[in-house]
């Protein structure tokens, strides 16, 4: 550190070397003359004595290690160098910035989504703990690693493996702290959770054990950092302040240590509060803790002499003996002998989770793996560019370079010079990235699917970013450095001197076969590009299987401001009425799922015809209000709607009717009258299919535009409705209709919040969001890979033309035509992309199985889009090489034969 | 004709330099006389080494110099130890002595 604040003040330095030299000199040379000697005798004498040139050389090695200090020396050179020739400094920078910035924007986020370790104690030692249950009898949801409660709680006796078991829900509520209820995500924890992760609070306390004792135990709530700064100003009394969750009041005993987010990178909680007061956050059921119900994901933290498989074994036994028990309980469905036998035989599964657990990451983890892979191609296209400019540069220098060899310059002295070159260049190309990285982040932020996702990630640089940011610059470096050094070191230096100025040999052949990767590269970068605007393309083509224009859709969660199921349903069945007779509505409608939301409602089902039959996969429900298909446009195939009389008011027994979409018809009811059959949710022995089908409808998207599911529609209000969103076809612009529904929703109960309004073309926009960034940065990417090795090809085109200008030239003197010059050009620009293409090739088909399962529409190695992609290229890199082959063709002779 | 005075051993200038300066503050000739003085002409010091070493110690936090007026008015770079520069003395000093004794010992060891 000292040394290169020295190599700063070496002027200062050199200064004070000399007068203090100066100083010995002449006390010297006094004292000899004093002595008697001549004067100039004595300088002499003290001159040999002294051996000042030496001895500066020797201080300045001390100032600054001497490899480093000729390396400041060559960093200065580069620079200077650097700002003589703008245009070449530009391009490369350009290049480097864009491949930099990319990559490092991308790896932001993989960083965020999928590596970051949870800011906990020992995050290596976290594990999920999960059950490959059977879905039949443990109620599994369709959201992921869902556990019951009882698990968790028994769990915690393990402790000969275990350290201590937490267990945790994402849920929705409606918090009152001071001011209007507004919907917030939260997570209910057990008493263990802070402690087992090991994070402490800011401010007053965390949860703690006795809090989660027993049901209604701990009516508090722990705060996150950052609500409690962005929402409630950061209030330093808010220990002790009372809020509703719902209309339950609680206390706030505390603020969670700052950084610290959940266990779910996707999910960002307001606040946690204790599984004892799972009653109050009114999800569905009465009572989560004893049921068997699938609720909660379970983390776990391995003793520190544990390791992962011998804690999943050793835990076997205990599991055993709990599904033994588990079948004991009352609540326990009745099942046949083999089913109870598959049921006992289901095991506990651990894996490690230092990044917590994240729906989010699973969902993104593979398009973020893909981008990276994409830009790592990008950076590498980048250091080929640079490292074809930097050849082309050096033979401009080839006399410059050797001069230097004649005159005694090492070639590890020349070679580290150009490696200092790119160095420099490669640093500054970094900086501008990392300073252009945020900026691309906020824009890859935009695109990702969930709402939530945009709280939970950041823009920021962090230190890690940084060092990433400077890794990737030092490799590129060094990669784009690394031929044009070689090749420095390896020339010969008679051929260097006696070449003519400007036409030195510049490693032609190495910068055809950088030409040739960088032909395959943005190949394989062009063929994801078409793959994925295919796919999006297709997908939006096929769009949700109805007209969303016009479409408009609000929703509500009643149970969370605390009605009771029965109160819930009779609030919605009013709105439904109330929304269907204001003037802005052509038709509306009443959901208790909103489709492409990416939720779920689904079970197996069981079906009577002349013999029952369970379903093979599950299928996906939804509760629909009489006029839902007409109103979203849904074609009815056969059979009628739902009506009035179809709609039991809450608890009424009497006939019941279910509506099937036509992919259902066809797996599990093909060659039949579908109208009449009876069906039932559930796929244990003793579910009685009891509901008629009395409708066929075409088919509709369920979580997003992919899926051709299996669905089954029930009439809404037939029992406990736990929340819906409306859907609403309006006059004019959706907009306008918003001012009038929401005062409907405020006249009914002013404490209501409506959790979103959203038009139905929004919300497909939304749901393709994922495929949207995958087709917009591939696009992007592919464009500019593309552009990279077009300049490339042109850049090494133009340079053979002119080392051959003369050979041309004496070719048309000879009577040559002008047209066959352009084809000896141009068979040298064909036989690079020919073998460009011939490496691609194989590479897109071994990448197509990685992105296949991110594809719809269309094949990874379809011969179509390759065949499009490979013409884009040609056709680019054909008239890249043209200019300069035309050019050849204008030669004359007698300009050519004057270059002697 | 071999030269009565011998170079001065690898390593040890460092510590003369440390030596002559606990005694009072001194210039880069001044150093070099008393370095004369005292070696009473057995050690041979070339008088250019002194300066790469004297900013070597200077870096290593163990001098500091300021300039100042010499003896005949001039201005010239005075040397001084800092309290690490003492402590080093210490440390080399205690470390040459039982070099020294134990290549004492083993010489009485080979005369006996």
């Amino acid at each position: 550190m000292i040394q290169l604040l020295n190599w700063f003040r070496r002027r200062a330095l050199e200064r004070g070397l000399n007068r203090e030299l100066q100083y010995h000199f002449d006390r010297r040379v006094a004292d000899l003359t004093a002595a008697g000697i001549p004067e100039p005798e004595a300088r002499r004498r003290v001159a040999a004595e002294l051996r000042l040139p030496r001895v500066r050389e020797e201080v300045r090695d001390v100032w600054l290690t001497r490899w480093f200090r000729d390396f400041l020396y060559d960093l200065r050179f580069s620079a200077r160098s650097f700002l003589r020739s703008p245009g070449f400094t530009a391009a490369t920078l350009l290049s480097l910035a864009l491949g930099i910035g990319a990559t490092t924007a991308i790896y932001s986020l993989v960083d965020q989504v999928i590596l970051h370790a949870l800011p906990v104690r020992e995050p290596g030692r976290l594990v999920l703990v999960d059950w490959n249950g059977d879905d039949l009898i443990t109620y599994a949801t369709g959201s992921s690693n869902l556990m019951p409660y009882s698990i968790c709680r028994d769990l915690q006796q393990q402790t000969r493996f275990l350290d201590g078991v937490l267990c945790r829900a994402e849920i929705q509520v409606n918090l009152t702290a001071g001011g209007d209820p507004r919907p917030v995500a939260a997570e209910i924890v057990s008493g263990s959770y802070f402690s087992v992760l090991g994070v402490g609070p800011t401010l007053g306390r965390v949860i703690e054990p006795e809090d989660d004792a027993a049901p209604g135990a701990g009516p508090v709530v722990v705060l996150s950092y950052d609500f409690w700064q962005a929402q409630l100003g950061g209030a330093a009394d808010i220990v002790g302040r009372k809020v509703l969750i719902g209309n339950h009041p609680m206390t706030v005993v505390g603020v969670a240590a700052a950084g610290f987010r959940g266990v779910d990178v996707g999910a960002v909680p307001a606040f946690w509060m204790p599984t004892s007061m799972s009653a109050d956050a009114n999800l569905d059921e009465d009572d989560l803790l004893h049921s068997p119900v699938r609720w909660l994901q379970i983390l776990a933290r391995l003793r520190p002499d544990v390791t992962l498989a011998q804690a999943q074994t050793g835990l076997q036994p205990w599991f055993k003996a709990w599904l033994e028990e588990s079948t004991r309980s009352p609540v326990f469905p009745r099942i046949s002998a083999d089913h109870r036998r598959e049921y006992l035989a289901t095991t506990l599964e651990l894996a490690s989770a230092p990044q917590g657990h994240s729906p989010l990451r699973r969902s993104l983890s593979q398009p973020l793996w893909l981008l990276f892979a994409a830009t790592g191609v990008l950076l590498g296209l980048a250091c080929l560019n640079v490292a074809g400019l930097f050849l082309a540069r050096g033979s401009a220098r080839g006399r410059e370079i050797g001069t230097r060899l004649a005159l005694g310059a090492s070639r590890g002295r020349i070679g580290r010079q150009l490696l200092a070159d790119s160095l420099l260049l490669a640093v500054a190309g970094g900086v501008l990235g990392a300073a252009v990285a945020p900026l691309a982040i906020r824009g890859l932020i935009a695109f990702l699917p969930h709402d939530l996702a945009a709280n939970a990630l950041r823009d920021t640089l962090s230190f890690r970013l940084l060092t990433f940011a400077f890794l990737a610059s030092i490799a590129a470096g060094l990669l784009s450095g690394l031929a044009p050094a070689f090749h420095a070191g390896g020339d010969s230096l008679v051929n260097s001197l006696r070449e003519r100025g400007g036409t030195g040999f510049g490693g032609v052949r190495l910068r055809k076969m950088i030409v040739t990767l960088q032909v395959a590269f943005s190949l394989i970068l062009l063929v994801g590009a078409a793959l994925f605007l295919r796919t999006l393309t297709g997908l939006l083509a096929k769009g949700p299987g109805f007209d969303t224009s016009s479409l408009l859709s609000f929703a509500i969660a009643p149970l969370q401001n605390g009605y009771s199921g029965a109160d819930a349903s009779r609030l919605i069945r009013r709105l439904d009425e109330q929304v269907r007779a204001l003037p802005v509505a052509r038709s509306s409608a009443a959901a208790r799922i909103a489709f492409l939301n990416g939720w779920a409602w689904s079970n197996y089902v069981t079906i009577q015809t002349d013999r029952r039959i369970v379903s093979n996969r599950t299928v996906y429900f939804n509760a629909v209000s009489p006029g839902y298909f007409a109103t979203l446009g849904v074609r009815l195939l056969a059979g009628r709607d739902f009506d009035r009389s179809d709609v039991r008011p809450v608890g009424e027994i009497g006939p019941r009717c279910a509506i099937v979409n036509e992919a259902f018809v066809k797996r599990y009811l093909a060659g039949r009258d579908p109208l009449g059959v009876l069906i039932a949710r559930g796929g244990s022995s003793d579910v009685k299919p009891d509901s008629r089908i009395v409708g066929v409808v075409a088919d509709i998207s369920y979580r997003g535009v992919r899926d051709d599911s299996e669905q089954v529609f029930f009439p809404l209000f037939e029992h406990d409705d736990t929340g819906a969103t409306f859907y609403i076809k309006v006059r004019g612009a959706p907009e306008q209709a918003i001012p009038s529904i929401r005062r409907l929703v405020r006249e009914d109960d002013p404490r209501l919040p409506i959790l979103w309004f959203r038009t139905l073309d929004d919300q497909v926009n939304r749901s393709l969001n994922t495929e949207r960034m995958l087709a917009a940065l591939s696009v992007s990417f592919g464009g500019l890979a593309l552009l990279l090795s077009l300049v490339g090809l042109y850049g090494v085109m133009s340079f053979v033309v002119t080392r051959r200008t003369r050979e041309i030239g004496i070719r048309l003197a000879l009577g040559a035509t002008g047209g066959s010059a352009i084809r000896l050009v141009l068979r040298d620009a064909v036989f690079m992309i020919a073998v460009g293409m011939a490496i691609a090739l194989p590479c897109v088909a071994a990448l197509g199985k990685l992105v296949q399962s991110q594809l719809f529409g269309v094949t990874a190695t379809d011969p179509a889009t390759i065949a499009a992609a490979a013409l884009v290229l040609g056709a680019g890199a054909l008239v890249a090489a043209f200019i300069p082959a035309w050019r050849a063709s204008n030669v004359t002779p007698t300009d050519a034969l004057r270059l002697e | 004709m071999p030269s009565p005075r011998f170079p001065i051993p690898q390593g040890t200038l460092d510590m003369l330099i440390l030596q002559i300066l606990s005694l009072e503050p001194a210039h880069g000739y001044g150093i070099a006389q008393r370095l004369e003085q005292i070696s009473r002409s057995v050690v041979q010091v070339n008088q250019g080494s002194l300066y790469p070493a004297l900013h070597r110690l200077q870096q290593r936090g163990w001098l500091r110099a300021e300039w100042k007026q010499s003896e005949t008015g001039r201005e010239a770079k005075f040397y001084s130890l800092t309290p690490a520069g003492r402590r080093q003395l210490a440390v080399e000093k205690d470390s040459w002595a039982r070099l020294s004794g134990a290549v004492n010992l083993i010489f009485e060891e080979g005369s006996r």
